[in-house]
C-alpha cells in the first residue's frame, strides 16, 4: 500500500521497509529558512522512527530546532526536504490524527473547560449525548470532572494543561504531540502531571511524541530519547531507557542516564 | 486526582471576587460616592447662583429647566407612524426622542454591521487589507457630518439622510475596532484551531477570530453607542426633526430653558443606553480575565 508513491523510482530501501511497522516515521527531515542575506539551516537528515504505543522524548539544547521539528510534524510547517509519516501516509497539514498539547497551553479562553474539550469533537460532527458523553469522559481521564462549566481564566497552570490534553485525547488521535507540555508549571505541579500523564498514556495506549529541554523530565516520562544537537539541528543519538517505571530520581541508573544525555547534549 | 491543587485555585479566585466586590460595595458607600454627590450638588448650586443674576434667555436656571423639561414631557402630541398613517397620543418630548430614534437605532445598526463586517474582512485577508486600506485611510479622516450635502442631494432632508451620516459615523468606529481585533488574534489559537480540525476559512473566523476579537468589537460597539448620539444631534440640525433639531430651534426662540432640557434628554437616552450595553458587555465577555 505505501509502495505506489515510490514504486517509479524504486526506493525499497532498509529505511522505508522499516518504516511500515512504525507509528511516526521521520525520514532524512530537513528545514532551512531562507533570509535575502543569509540561510538557516534549522534542521538537517533527522531520521528516527516511533512505535506504536512507544512513549518518545525530543530533548536538545535551545536552537536546536526541536520545535521547529515539533511544528512539522504536527503539519503547522513545511519540510524542506525528507518527510514525515504517520500510519504510512505522509503529513501535509495539521490534523487530528495528531492531538496537540502546547506549552502555553492555547486554550480558548471564552470557552468553558467542557467547551474547549469538546472543540474538536464539534469539528468531527459528533453531537448531542455522544459528544457529551466523551467530554464528561476526558474529564475523568483528567481528573477534572468537577470542573467542566469553569473558564480557564479561573483555573491554575496544572489545571489548564490537563484541560489541553483531555481537547487533544478527545478526537481520539493516533499521535499525542506535545511541546514543553509542563514548561510553564511549578516543580511540584510538574511531577504529579508527570504520572498522570504516564496513568493517561497506559490507559489510552496512545503513542506519544513529547519535546523538552529538561533531560530529567525525558529520562522520567520516555521509553527512548531522541538526542538532537544544535548548528545544524540534527539528531545525535537515540538513547532507550531502560528502567521500570515509576522511576524515582535518586536511583542511581536514573542519574546515570540523566548524566549519558547531558554528555551527548554537551551540557 | 490532585485535589489540594484543584481546590485551591478556586478558593483563591472565589475570594478574590468577593474582596473586589467588598472594596468596591465599601468604596462607593463611602468616600467616593460623597464625593460625587458633593461634586453635582456643588455644580447646581453655581449654576443656580450664576442663572440669579441673569435673565432666563441668556442662562435659564436648574429649576427652570427642569419645569421645562416637565412640561416637554407631559404636554401631549401626537407621534404619527411612518408607513402606516396612524396617529398615536403621546407627548412633545416622546415625539422629538422617536423622532431622533429613527435616524439613530437604523444609524447605529447599519453603520454597526458594515463597520464590523469589513474590518472582520479586512483584517482577516491580507489581499482585502491591501486593496482597501489606501481607501480607508483616505476616507477616514472625514468628519461625518461632512458627508450632510450628499445625504440631503442623495436621500433628501428626511429621516434617511440623518440615518445615512449616522451610519457613517458608527462605521467607521466598529470598522477600526474590529480590524485591531482581528488582527491581535493570537497566531497560537488559530493553530490549536487547525490542530482541531478546523480546515476553512468561514469556520475559523466564526468560531475563533469573533470570539478572540470580540472585547475589540465590543468596545467599538459601545463607544459608537455614545459617538452616534453626538452625531444624530448634529445631523439633526440640518435635517430639522427631532431633539438635536428641537435645541437648537428652541434656541433660536430664546427659549433656553427648554433647550437645555433637550440637551438634559440627550445626557439621560446616552446614560441609559451606555448603562444597558455595558451589563450586556459584561454578560457576553463573562469569560474574561
Amino acid at each position: 500500500m505505501s509502495g505506489d508513491a515510490n514504486a517509479g523510482a524504486g526506493t525499497t530501501s532498509a529505511a522505508t521497509d522499516s518504516d511500515d511497522t512504525a507509528k511516526v516515521s521521520v525520514d532524512s527531515l530537513g528545514k532551512t529558512y531562507a533570509s535575502d542575506r543569509r540561510t538557516v539551516e534549522a534542521l538537517s537528515d533527522v531520521e528516527f522512527a516511533v512505535e506504536d504505543g512507544e512513549f518518545v522524548c525530543i530533548v536538545g539544547p535551545s536552537g536546536c530546532g526541536k520545535t521547529t521539528l515539533f511544528r512539522i510534524i504536527a503539519g503547522l510547517e513545511d519540510a524542506t526536504s525528507g518527510a514525515v509519516t504517520l500510519d504510512g501516509s505522509p503529513v501535509t497539514g495539521p490534523g487530528t490524527d495528531r492531538g496537540m498539547v502546547f506549552q502555553e497551553y492555547g486554550l480558548f479562553p471564552w470557552r468553558t473547560v467542557r467547551e474547549n474539550v469538546a472543540f474538536g469533537l464539534e469539528e468531527q460532527g459528533v453531537e448531542g449525548p455522544a459528544r457529551s458523553e466523551r467530554v464528561t469522559e476526558m474529564l475523568e481521564l483528567v481528573g477534572l470532572d468537577g470542573f467542566a462549566d469553569a473558564y480557564p481564566k479561573e483555573l491554575s497552570g496544572g489545571m489548564k494543561q490537563r484541560v489541553g490534553i483531555a481537547r487533544a485525547l478527545a478526537v481520539d488521535p493516533e499521535l499525542l504531540l506535545m511541546d514543553e507540555p509542563f514548561g510553564a508549571v511549578d516543580a511540584q505541579t510538574r511531577d504529579m502531571l508527570h504520572g498522570e500523564l504516564l496513568d493517561i498514556w497506559t490507559e489510552t495506549d496512545k503513542t506519544v511524541l513529547f519535546v523538552t529541554h529538561d533531560v530529567e523530565e525525558a529520562v522520567t516520562l520516555a521509553d527512548r530519547v531522541v538526542v538532537m544537537a544544535a548548528n545544524p539541528g540534527r539528531v545525535r543519538e537515540i538513547v532507550s531507557v531502560d528502567i521500570d517505571r515509576p522511576r524515582e530520581r535518586t536511583e542511581s541508573e536514573f542519574a546515570a542516564y540523566v548524566e549519558r544525555i547531558r554528555g551527548l547534549i554537551g551540557e | 486526582m490532585s485535589n489540594d491543587e484543584v481546590g485551591t485555585g478556586v478558593t483563591l479566585s472565589e475570594t478574590e471576587a468577593d474582596e473586589r466586590l467588598l472594596d468596591r460595595l465599601a468604596g462607593f458607600s463611602s468616600e467616593q460616592t460623597w464625593l460625587a454627590v458633593a461634586g453635582f450638588a456643588g455644580f447646581l448650586a453655581v449654576w443656580y447662583v450664576a442663572a440669579l443674576f441673569q435673565p432666563t434667555y441668556l442662562l435659564p436656571s436648574p429649576v427652570e429647566v427642569l419645569a421645562a423639561f416637565v412640561v416637554e414631557l407631559t404636554a401631549p402630541a401626537s407621534l404619527s407612524i411612518p408607513f402606516t398613517g396612524a396617529e398615536l397620543p403621546a407627548t412633545r418630548l416622546l415625539v422629538k426622542l422617536v423622532q431622533s430614534l429613527y435616524h439613530y437605532v437604523p444609524g447605529l445598526l447599519i453603520g454597526t454591521s458594515l463597520g464590523v463586517f469589513a474590518g472582520v474582512a479586512m483584517g482577516w485577508n491580507t489581499r482585502v487589507d491591501s486593496v482597501f486600506t489606501p481607501v480607508s485611510r483616505l476616507l477616514r479622516p472625514i468628519p461625518p457630518l461632512a458627508w450632510i450635502g450628499f445625504a440631503v442631494i442623495w436621500l433628501g432632508v428626511n429621516h434617511q439622510g440623518a440615518t445615512f451620516i449616522v451610519a457613517i459615523g458608527s462605521f467607521w468606529i466598529n470598522f477600526y475596532s474590529a480590524y485591531g481585533g482581528v488582527e491581535g488574534v493570537s497566531e497560537d489559537l488559530k493553530e490549536v484551531a487547525a490542530t482541531l480540525g478546523v480546515d476553512d476559512d468561514w469556520t475559523m473566523i466564526r468560531k475563533v477570530v469573533i470570539p478572540a476579537a470580540s472585547p475589540s468589537i465590543m468596545t467599538g460597539i459601545r463607544t459608537s453607542i455614545g459617538q452616534c448620539w453626538m452625531i444624530v444631534v448634529a445631523a439633526e440640525l440640518i435635517v430639522g426633526v427631532g431633539v438635536g433639531y428641537e435645541i437648537l430651534n428652541t434656541a433660536q426662540n430664546l427659549a433656553m430653558d427648554v433647550s437645555v432640557a433637550y440637551m438634559l434628554v440627550i445626557s439621560i437616552v446616552f446614560l441609559v443606553s451606555d448603562g444597558l450595553f455595558r451589563r450586556v458587555e459584561r454578560r457576553v465577555l463573562e469569560w474574561r480575565a
